[in-house]
């Protein structure tokens, strides 16, 4: 049987850090809160531009003419991994890592050989498990989560789009982890460049409904020039947020887990701690009663 | 007359006004009642918003777009 003194310092131990866990449970949650609103925030902006977009190209007779649309050989591939700066925080991180290593090495496997998969990352996180990985990070970005917003991202973002329009990349691949509540997230991977077709499609499915007639200024091409890099822009921009908003959610349930599993702990240590002190107190008094027993004899 | 001046990250400013007048990149335009629906960019600039109280509001922005309708503005800005 382990001693008492032994016991009670573990006990004491997993006592502090079931106090540490639960708070930081409540930081994340607060967190959370603050990266879900962010989120409730940009979606007016993000469904207007949407919604013109659909309108201008509803009313463009011809496809609309655009630098960020598909080009027939693939050479270059970046995949953008984003993570957040601290661990602690379930599968979040290592989710992404994975992901972006199975990108790397088995989708798009003919070009790493090659050495034209190039991987950007967003937080610590990714730089460090994906050189773990043995993939070099092109270019990691450290310091984005302090004060998060919209310029700081989208100098980002713009890097990356002009990496396309020069030609640098044909393909840009987001891995990131998409927000659903705050227990759920989903990892996803998703094409950031060139603009699939799919929103094309449903932009044409909406063709011939009545629209009132507007007036373009300038034109028409040259609105829609405007608004497909700042849809992109946005598209990059929610990413961040729901990653953002994923890593406290993640974090608060892996804390909330720590707490549960800290309780099961300690109530197993403190049955074992009272086994043992009802062990030695039996055996004391079993020696008195014999000691008291030798000297009657 | 309803306006929204919306950011990415927030909401700038919203409420019934007389006139909002637009650096366009055309050139600064105005919308008071009844304009025609309209769709435009918007350049490096001051927006004035008046109020139906009469108040007057100004607004930097690096850019931009607008879409008028039904006297229901919308400003996205940068």
């Amino acid at each position: 049987m382990a001693n008492l003194k032994e016991l009670r310092t573990r006990i004491a131990s997993v006592k502090s850090t079931q106090q540490v866990t639960s708070a930081m449970k409540m930081v994340s949650a607060a967190k959370l809160r603050k990266a879900q609103d962010a989120i409730v925030q940009m979606r007016p902006y993000a469904d207007k531009l949407d919604e013109i977009l659909t309108t201008v190209s509803s009313n463009l007779d011809s496809e609309i003419e655009n630098k960020y649309a598909g080009r027939k050989n693939k050479e270059r591939i970046l995949i953008v991994a984003i993570t957040s700066n601290r661990g602690l925080c379930g599968g979040f991180n290592s989710n992404v890592v994975k992901k972006t290593s199975e990108l790397y090495f088995q989708t798009f496997n003919e070009y790493s050989q090659k050495g034209k998969v190039d991987v950007f990352a967003l937080g610590k996180k990714a730089v460090d498990g994906l050189k773990i990985k043995g993939i070099q990070v092109t270019k990691g970005y450290l310091d984005i989560y302090e004060g998060l917003n919209f310029t700081t991202i989208t100098e980002i973002t713009q890097s990356i789009m002009d990496g396309y329009t020069l030609g640098i990349y044909d393909h840009v691949e987001l891995v990131y982890n998409q927000f659903k509540n705050a227990a759920v997230q989903n990892l996803v991977s998703k094409q950031f460049l060139p603009v699939k077709i799919s929103e094309t499609t449903e932009i044409q499915s909406r063709k011939g409904e009545f629209k009132p007639w507007y007036i373009f200024e300038p034109s028409m091409q040259e609105i829609a020039d405007k608004i497909i890099p700042q849809s992109l822009k946005i598209q990059f921009y929610k990413a961040v947020l729901d990653s953002v908003a994923s890593e406290h959610g993640a974090r608060m349930t892996a804390m909330h887990k720590a707490t549960d599993n800290a309780d099961v702990l300690i109530r197993e240590l403190k049955l074992q701690y009272n086994q043992a002190r009802q062990a030695a107190i039996t055996n004391e008094i079993l020696e008195i009663v014999s000691g008291a027993n030798a000297q009657l004899n | 007359m309803h306006i929204e001046i919306i950011t990415p990250e927030k909401l700038l400013f919203a409420g019934e006004i007389k006139l909002v007048k637009l650096p366009g990149t055309l050139g600064s335009f105005e919308i008071m009642e009844n304009h025609a629906p309209i769709i435009s960019t918007l350049s490096k600039g001051k927006i004035k918003v008046k109020e139906t109280n009469g108040n007057i509001v100004y607004f930097e922005i690096v850019g931009g777009l607008v879409e008028a309708s039904n006297n229901e503005i919308k400003v996205l800005v940068e």
